[in-house]
């Protein structure tokens, strides 16, 4: 049996106390395998901004154990944790955050100052993580001139510049056109697949958990593995995206039919002009073999 | 960490520009009013520097010339220049007074000469007579140019009037100008008779004006004689004494106007960038290295500051003469010391100013969008 790089047991975190004692993260649990890709999803306010904070060490639990490639977190200073994160955990986040006064190679060599060898030791980890992702002729481009996906690309390879065990990313594909969302997945699928690295990623992206070794599900501050389960298939009747319906949160009932939309704005858009919507086989089950890949 | 310190803070070269200008503008400000103090103190001790003599022998007790009052019979001339070792001897008479002219009062060091004796006399001649006659005044130029005097126009000094026969140079200050008579009518109009103030003692090739000044004091009874060198710094360290607080005061004036700016940019900076310094957090920089470039940063813009500061006093100084010709202005190695020195404590405590603001800073929020 293989020692899972993430380990966290009966993780809870409270915020406020008294009346105002909030239970953002209420006894999960969670391993993560080497090469293992698992994704967090679950409504606004779950708790999954909270989770993946103390899976990343970048926020204590109130109480249980976290461990990180056997280290556990608890006996950690603020400075150890640090110390940590830089060499053991790549970070990847919904709005890129790449160092606006660095170069796209000076970005993806930050990381490394913090690690032993410094810059010098990887760079030529950085010049091959640019030409594998496409960038190599970007080297010298400050960020803002670069599109959105070669910035989620950037922050990748920031993310694996120390060669870390762990890789977090936070919604990695919300500010990509499809185009861009699904390099971004296949890259985060061949990090893990490729190189064994534990992907943990927060997403609502469809296609992130078609890739997924596991989906973990996350409400009310409690998880459980979703993959395996018999999804209810149905679309959203305004943008036709396929939708849970199991675990969809955004609906309407409408004409003794319920309908699942995938963002408030497509409900909102729905209600306003509900017949211009209901002519086709919204809010229905998808039959089996036209369920998305 | 280094790289992104400095690159970080050229991002926005306005900005830095801004930034170092309004904090060298505070600087330039504490170098300013210490040069014009520098300036007059120098013109303080003009006339013991530019005039000859090794030696200066005064009345017991004085050892200074300004704030200061000597009288010495003058029967000890010839006892000092019998002293071995002494070439020649110059007596001059001097009074602390206001000059009349114009309609206005202005400060003045009023010196007598020996007729025809240039030696204690003005050290460049700005036009009419080079030294002053009987019922005559040389009067500074730059004096002479404010008060729209010409050759021929009368000073009152003293309750006396004098014609201005000539203009001096570099004997004008807002605080100590510098006017020649004659040591008789001097004597005059101080009705001072049988006395001078100070003697000029020139040494013989060969003789050290020390032993000189100790070996007046050994024969001549009841002198004080220091060598030209010891009077001047005495007469300056009078004149800084007289400011020092002044001085200290401009200096914490300016330094603390200093520091609160480079305070204000710096948590400015910090406050605009708390994002990054999130991501930076939580890719695992430590509070003590994002600390650490801060307080870098700061210290960037207070030496570019200061050298800003330094840059724009040497423009100062000729457009200084040039347009305010009655201010002296001059910028010492001690103001230099003394400012930088401030840059570097300013730029420190600025940059713990937005510490708290460092520390708070969260690193989950580089999760939020």
């Amino acid at each position: 049996m293989t020692t899972p790089i993430l380990s966290a047991r009966d993780i809870v975190k409270t915020f406020g106390e008294g009346h105002t004692l909030v239970r953002a993260v209420d006894g999960v649990s969670v391993e993560l395998q080497p090469g293992e890709l698992v994704t967090i999803t679950g409504p606004s306010g779950s708790g999954k901004t909270t989770l993946v904070s103390i899976l990343g060490a970048l926020l204590r639990p109130s109480s249980g154990e976290v461990r990180i490639d056997g280290a556990d977190l608890s006996a950690l200073s603020d400075a150890e944790l640090s110390r940590l994160r830089a060499r053991s955990i790549g970070f990847v986040f919904q709005s890129f955050n790449l160092l606006e006064a660095l170069s796209v190679r000076d970005n993806v060599l930050f990381p490394a100052t913090l690690a032993p060898g410094g810059t010098r030791a990887a760079e030529a980890r950085a010049d091959a993580l640019l030409e594998k992702l496409g960038l190599t002729g970007r080297r010298s481009a400050l960020p803002r001139t670069l599109s959105g996906g070669e910035k989620q690309r950037v922050a990748i390879a920031r993310a694996l510049i120390n060669e870390p065990k762990l890789i977090i990313a936070d919604e990695p594909t919300g500010n990509l056109d499809s185009k861009s969302g699904q390099q971004v997945v296949m890259i985060l699928h061949d990090v893990a697949r490729d190189q064994g690295k534990s992907v943990l990623i927060v997403t609502h992206d469809q296609r992130v958990e078609e890739v997924a070794d596991r989906v973990l599900w996350l409400e009310d501050g409690t998880l459980r593995d979703r993959k395996a389960e018999v999804r209810d298939w149905v679309r959203d009747p305004v943008c036709n995206m396929a939708l849970d319906a199991w675990t969809s949160t955004i609906f309407a009932d409408h004409g003794g039919t319920r309908f699942h939309f995938c963002s408030d704005r497509c409900r909102e858009r729905f209600l306003a002009k509900p017949d211009k919507y209901t002519g086709h086989e919204s809010g229905t089950v998808i039959p089996l073999e036209r369920r998305p890949k | 960490m280094l790289n992104w310190t400095f690159r970080e803070l050229i991002s926005a070269p306005q900005q830095l520009l801004a930034s170092v200008a309004a904090v060298a503008g505070a600087f330039a400000l504490v170098l300013f009013f210490e040069g014009v103090f520098a300036g007059e103190s120098d013109q303080i001790v003009a006339l013991i520097e530019r005039t000859e003599g090794d030696v200066w022998v005064m009345q017991k007790g004085v050892g200074n010339m300004h704030m200061a009052t000597s009288f010495v019979s003058d029967w000890k001339i010839d006892a000092v220049a019998d002293v071995d070792g002494v070439e020649k001897v110059t007596p001059i008479l001097y009074l602390n007074s206001a000059i009349e002219a114009g309609g206005r009062n202005w400060f003045s060091f009023v010196v007598g000469l020996e007729p025809g004796d240039g030696r204690a006399g003005p050290w460049r001649h700005a036009g009419g007579a080079q030294l002053p006659g009987a019922g005559t005044a040389i009067v500074p130029d730059i004096f002479a140019s404010d008060a729209g005097l010409s050759i021929g126009d009368t000073v009152r000094i003293a309750g006396r009037d004098f014609a201005v026969a000539g203009f001096s140079g570099d004997t004008f200050s807002m605080a100590n100008s510098i006017t020649f008579v004659t040591i008789d009518d001097l004597a005059d109009t101080m009705s001072s008779i049988g006395t001078v103030s100070y003697m000029l003692v020139d040494a013989a090739p060969g003789v050290d004006p020390a032993i000189l000044a100790n070996r007046i004091m050994g024969e001549v009874e009841k002198v004080n004689a220091l060598t030209r060198a010891e009077f001047a710094a005495r007469d300056y360290s009078i004149a800084v004494q007289m400011g020092l607080e002044i001085v200290w005061m401009m200096t914490l004036i300016g330094g603390a106007l200093a520091m609160l700016l480079t305070g204000f940019i710096v948590h400015s900076h910090i406050s605009e960038r708390e994002r990054e310094l999130a991501v930076m957090k939580a890719l695992g920089v430590r509070n003590s290295a994002i600390y650490g470039s801060t307080m870098l940063q700061a210290l960037a813009i207070g030496a570019l500051a200061f050298l800003l500061a330094v840059a724009l006093m040497l423009l100062a100084i000729p457009l200084t003469q040039w347009l305010m010709p009655k201010v002296s202005l001059a910028m010492t190695g001690e103001a230099l010391i003394r400012t930088g020195s401030t840059a570097l404590v300013v730029s420190l405590v600025a940059s713990v100013i937005p510490v708290r603001r460092v520390l708070s800073v969260d690193p989950v929020t580089a999760f939020q969008q």
